[in-house]
């Protein structure tokens, strides 16, 4: 058949899709829903389970119950480990790997497992064999991460394609029936995981994206993680004996499940009743968040977002004003502080028009329907959203195509020897925007080869193509010879294992030698910054606090004055520490304020 | 060499009535996108639209397609000026944002945030003293583009300048914009 489905392999749920009688049409499972969570669990023996059913098991066993693969696909090791995930992710061979007992997975083998489950849920819905997909990955992706999920596409069966951004599928969707408009769109899009911030141009059925920006590990995700951790701290401030129970990874999936739940509730509601019955035994725990106490948690990690927006329209030389919608996309944007947070960036309300959860699914499929002739009048005109370039003398980054090109694009580069008789040089290949070298994503690297000849007379020219998928494929043509290849770029990270240990183990030899004194001196020098700071801070924006809090704070810095006495580095760390985060919201108020100062002064 | 401006159609001078060129460029993105005719060589139209549509880009392409290539000018006079005090300006900024990330504290940092105000207001300051020069610039290739009818070897050498003062004009831009952006996104 040429059907070609279009597929949201999202870092939550994901979705499937096709294109009936000119109508993008979701395809549900067996039993009727069309959100499939992102989830493998990996049991001890027989097939993996995907979907709600492994869903069910993350709070029975969080080690097997493998979620949220997307932020760690196509990622190096080293790049993974900040991802607090219940389950092991380690390094093999240069690579990030899933551990499940005795089971080795990669993420695109755990993301190819997704994809079968939403194939054979096709299939049967549609009742004939699916070959050919298109699959949507975040528009901030490298080449390495697309890569990667292409290969989980075919890992799954399917022929790819097209790998499509997703904020540019949502915006796919919104303009499917407004195909005569003129118009700006920006497309806010924050799922589990990642955030993107497209800003496009439809005319006539040209949807064509002027810049992207965005942030591979932003997401609804990291809300769920400091809600949970507050959790935990309200239940250890009533029962500061379960204490060593709540570090079990069990609770700590039954926790993170609790916060996610009770997220979702606060969108609607103000106040919810967090319950965890039989906590440890007999307790029961009962808490009343107020959708307040989530806002706060949730604030500082939805203002990440801004620097990204303003990048994205910046580098689309437009203003807010310039555009005429914005739309969100990601379940995470039900949120009413995200709404009210994208309305004061972009200085309008958001258009929410669309189901938040579906539109990238319906935009995929949108792009499958063109791709396989069924849609005729809309036209993609996509960009790389990484600028690409080479490593040059003195460690720096040469962009050879900028981000925010269209694509399909290429650019090539002459290179020749320096020296008489060289006979290869080595090109390392950046994504990025970042000027030193070593602070972009190295693609991979490839040697270049010279024949023997005077210095300046070699000529080899470098193609540097990337397709319509965003994906980068490198050719090398000797001008001399007329001889041209395809590079295959190897991978840079050709350390060892026992490298790594090497290098942490020398690391450590360096260590002072007068280790704890010089602990003791840093946390005095700490304490005594911070404790007169928030002596100022209280004086600058003390009124703006209740009187509980101010007690609670003063009662900090005394903690803190005791334990300098008592020259116990311990507590003197944690008595900084506690200090720190009971001073968060002061620090905000700071912020805010110098922040209106600032904008005084611009009037 | 490719003359970017007839695959499009349209008259070599250093200005492009856009909305033209973008009607333009849209038509050929209906006819010609590989989605719809199999694959082709449209990145050679992607890449003659974004250099037309780019000053710099643009200015350059008309000069080899012209006069073949030129020797490159050195940066205007007034722009050297410029370049110290941008130079100084990004410098202070960088430092504090290293002392700031370094901060492990939100108190500590929300008080070295306080500092900045100064420093915020220079940056801003001379955002928009670029913006001027850029405007500056892009008026003297709409001058150029009149004398351009009457003598267009007269327009070579002031047009390189152009060209080359833009490039710097605009990477600055982006530097001191990208240290506004890193200022506020470690608050």
């Amino acid at each position: 058949m040429n059907d070609i489905v279009g597929i949201d392999l999202g870092t939550t749920n994901s979705l499937i899709g096709i294109m009936d009688s000119g109508f993008p049409i979701l395809l549900a499972d067996r039993d009727g829903s069309r959100l499939t969570p992102s989830v493998v669990h990996v049991p001890e023996s027989g097939d993996p389970i995907v979907g709600s059913a492994a869903d069910r098991m993350r709070v029975l066993e969080p080690e097997r119950t493998l979620y949220s693969v997307k932020r760690i696909i196509g990622r190096r090791p080293g790049e993974s480990d900040k991802e607090n995930l219940p389950f092991t992710v380690k390094s093999q061979s240069g690579q990030t790997v899933i551990e499940v007992g005795d089971q080795v997975l990669k993420p695109e083998d755990v993301a190819s497992l997704i994809l079968s489950k939403l194939k054979m849920d096709a299939e049967n819905a549609l009742g004939r064999p699916v070959k050919r997909a298109v699959i949507t990955i975040p528009a901030y992706f490298n080449d390495l991460q697309r890569q990667a999920t292409k290969r989980a596409g075919e890992l799954a069966g399917f022929t790819v394609e097209r790998i499509i951004n997703e904020p540019t599928a949502a915006a796919l969707a919104y303009g499917l029936d407004r195909l005569g408009d003129r118009s700006r769109i920006a497309v806010y899009d924050l799922g589990g995981g990642t955030f993107d911030i497209s800003i496009l141009e439809l005319s006539e059925g040209v949807f064509r994206v002027l810049s992207t920006n965005g942030n591979t590990r932003l997401g609804g995700d990291d809300i769920d993680r400091e809600l949970a951790r507050l959790l935990k701290e309200r239940i250890i401030g009533r029962h500061p004996e379960l204490r060593p129970q709540l570090e079990d990874r069990i609770f700590s999936a039954r926790l993170r499940e609790v916060a996610h739940a009770a997220k979702i509730r606060l969108s609607i509601e103000d106040i919810v009743q967090v319950e965890i019955p039989f906590l440890a035994g007999n307790q029961n725990f009962a808490y009343a968040l107020s959708r307040q106490e989530l806002e706060a948690i949730a604030r500082p990690i939805i203002r990440r977002t801004r620097a990204h927006c303003l990048r994205s329209l910046d580098d689309a030389k437009l203003d807010p004003r310039n555009l005429d919608e914005v739309i969100l996309a990601g379940g995470a944007t039900r949120m009413p502080i995200v709404r009210q947070f994208v309305a004061e960036v972009f200085q309008r309300l958001p258009n929410a028009t669309q189901n938040p959860d579906e539109a990238v699914a319906i935009g995929a499929t949108i792009q499958a329907g063109i791709l396989s002739g069924e849609v005729q009048n809309i036209i993609l005109l996509d960009v790389t959203p990484l600028s690409l370039g080479i490593e040059t003398f003195g460690g720096l980054m040469n962009v050879i195509i900028p981000r925010n090109s269209t694509i399909p694009c290429k650019a090539g580069e002459m290179f020749t020897n320096v020296v008489a008789n060289q006979t290869s040089m080595q090109i390392v290949v950046l994504q990025g925007e970042r000027e030193l070298a070593k602070d972009n994503w190295e693609l991979g690297r490839f040697e270049l080869e010279f024949k023997s000849v005077p210095k300046g007379m070699a000529r080899v020219g470098v193609q540097f193509e990337i397709d319509a998928n965003g994906i980068l494929h490198v050719f090398v043509r000797d001008t001399l010879t007329g001889i041209e290849r395809v590079v295959e770029l190897t991978s840079a990270v050709d350390v060892t294992d026992e490298a790594v240990e090497k290098m942490i183990a020398e690391s450590l030899d360096h260590a002072f030698d007068d280790m704890s004194e010089r602990l003791w001196t840093e946390t005095v020098l700490k304490s005594n910054e911070l404790v007169p700071a928030v002596r100022s801070a209280l004086i600058l924006v003390g009124e703006q606090i209740s009187t509980e809090d101010r007690k609670q704070i003063e009662s900090l810095v005394s903690k803190v004055d005791e334990s300098l006495k008592s020259h116990d580095v311990h507590h003197l760390k944690k008595a900084n520490a506690a200090l720190d985060e009971g001073t968060q919201h002061l620090a905000t108020l700071l912020i805010d304020r110098a922040m209106a100062e600032a904008a005084k002064r611009k009037k | 060499m490719i003359d970017n401006f007839a695959v499009f159609g349209i008259e070599r001078r250093p200005v492009v009535d856009e909305n033209f060129l973008q009607a333009v460029y849209l038509r050929k993105g209906q006819e010609l996108h590989p989605d719809r005719v199999g694959e082709n060589d449209f990145s050679a139209i992607n890449a003659a639209f974004q250099c037309l549509l780019n000053p710099v880009q643009r200015t350059q392409h008309l000069i080899k397609l012209e006069f073949g290539d030129t020797a490159p000018s050195c940066i205007g006079t007034d722009l050297g000026e410029l370049f110290g005090r941008i130079a100084a300006l990004v410098r202070w900024a960088d430092e504090e944002t290293v002392s700031i990330a370094a901060q492990d504290s939100p108190l500590l940092r929300a008080m070295t945030f306080q500092r900045l105000g100064p420093l915020l207001e220079n940056l801003m300051a001379l955002d928009a003293e670029l913006s001027e020069k850029r405007q500056n610039l892009l008026r003297q290739i709409e001058a150029l583009d009149q004398r351009w009818m009457v003598s267009r070897s007269e327009c070579r050498d002031p047009l390189a300048q152009v060209a080359v003062d833009l490039t710097f004009v605009q990477k600055w831009s982006t530097q001191i914009r990208e240290r506004i952006l890193k200022l506020e996104e470690l608050v």
